[in-house]
């Protein structure tokens, strides 16, 4: 009896798990990064050689919570979805090197500048 | 049941990204990403002057991101001497606290520290105050316990690829009056990559971080001169071993009579998920 009570229950937790584990979390629609950021150009734009290397590092970095394809988890936001893509290469790089703590968002202004430009060629290159 | 059990297990078992602070005393204004946990094992190893015995002090460190803007840490010490014994030497229980919701050009973070410890405590993660440190056998400075509060004002800084940190310390022994005691540290480090490699390396630049830290201490309300204060200069490396834990080591040499000659410092810590973020 206690032991079929302990399965249901576990059965339900795991149903939780995994019903949360669905829904993505929205994105801060208030975290707009300043003009002059905005308008920064990504100094590998164009080069295809530098891809790969960003996929690295957006998986040791961001797939925990974006998800390996970027579509999202309940920790963080869908890359894929047109209103992060339509933000420019700077906006990207802004937010990424800045951070946003309130939304549980780190700041990455510790890795080097050119693998934080080879961040943002990753969430480009996303299905 | 039991497969059950297995399956929650692995949901929740994935990998975390370890970051690599150089540092052994200073802060930087980078916390613990929301819920995650590191487990970190380190040791100091001082050479002190005049004949004093060489000791080893652990410590076992976990740190916790409750949220974006707060981290804590529990830290458990010990410390063994060649010659005169070994033995627990308290705990500490810290809190850091980030303002800004960005980076800045300076990133101030707000840290508060309670301390159980006893006078036998040598893992040196700051030093305030003056005086050298007590060599008297570890059994008898284990019966001196003291509570002290520890408050730091850490600022830190992005700067074209180097982190820039700046600590000011300042700590109040509870258990006597001793006035308020000051220290401070200052780091510079800065990742040895720059473009990412696209194949997994275990030896490659970018997973290497080298800096150096200068920390000591700054006197005490009671007595406002340097004299008999402790200062030490540090080359620090970080080692990101994998994605989820890093190695790092450290030189400190003394730089006064009251310094130890040398501290020399190892640290390896490993990070996880183990809440929602």
């Amino acid at each position: 009896m206690v032991r079929d009570a302990c399965s249901i229950t576990a059965l339900f937790v795991l149903m939780g798990v995994l019903a949360v584990g669905v829904q993505v979390r929205d994105r801060d629609a208030g975290w707009i990064a300043p003009a002059d950021a905005a308008g920064k150009a990504n100094p590998l734009a164009g080069r295809s050689d530098t891809v790969t290397g960003g996929r690295k590092v957006y998986q040791q970095r961001c797939a925990t919570c974006h998800g390996d394809d970027g579509r999202g988890s309940p920790k963080a936001p869908d890359l894929t979805q047109p209103a992060v893509q339509e933000q420019s290469d700077g906006e990207l790089f802004w937010k990424l090197s800045s951070g946003n703590a309130r939304q549980g968002m780190p700041s990455f202004s510790f890795l080097p500048e050119l693998q934080r430009w080879q961040l943002v060629q990753s969430v480009r290159s996303m299905p | 049941m039991r497969s059950i059990l297995v399956i929650l297990l692995c949901l929740c078992a994935t990998s975390a990204s370890a970051q690599e602070r150089a540092y052994f005393v200073t802060y930087d204004h980078y916390l613990e990403e929301r819920g995650n946990l590191e487990i970190a094992v380190a040791t100091t190893t001082g050479f002190p002057r005049d004949g004093n015995s060489t000791y080893t002090a652990p410590w076992l460190e976990l740190e916790y991101g409750v949220n974006g803007w707060w981290t804590v840490e529990l830290y458990m010490e010990g410390v063994t001497t060649r010659h005169d014994g070994s033995g627990f030497t308290g705990w500490r229980w810290e809190n850091r606290f980030r303002p800004l919701k960005s980076d800045h050009r300076i990133n101030p973070v707000i840290y508060i520290e309670y301390e159980h410890i006893n006078e036998a405590s040598r893992i040196q993660k700051e030093i305030v105050g003056r005086g050298r440190l007590h060599f008297e056998p570890i059994s008898e400075l284990r019966e001196e316990h003291v509570h002290e509060l520890e408050g730091k004002l850490i600022l830190s800084s992005a700067v074209r690829g180097w982190n820039i940190a700046e600590n000011l310390v300042v700590e109040k022994n509870l258990s006597e009056d001793e006035g308020l005691e000051f220290g401070y540290s200052v780091g510079v480090s800065r990742s040895l990559g720059g473009l990412a490699s696209a194949t997994n390396c275990h030896f490659c630049r970018e997973n290497f971080v080298a800096g150096a830290e200068i920390y000591g201490g700054l006197g005490t309300t009671r007595d406002k001169t340097l004299r008999d204060t402790r200062h030490y200069i540090a080359p620090v490396l970080a080692w990101r071993v994998s994605d989820t834990s890093t190695f790092k080591v450290s030189t400190g040499i003394g730089l006064t009579n009251a310094s130890d000659r040398v501290l020399l410092r190892f640290g390896y810590a490993y990070e996880f998920p183990i809440g929602g973020r």
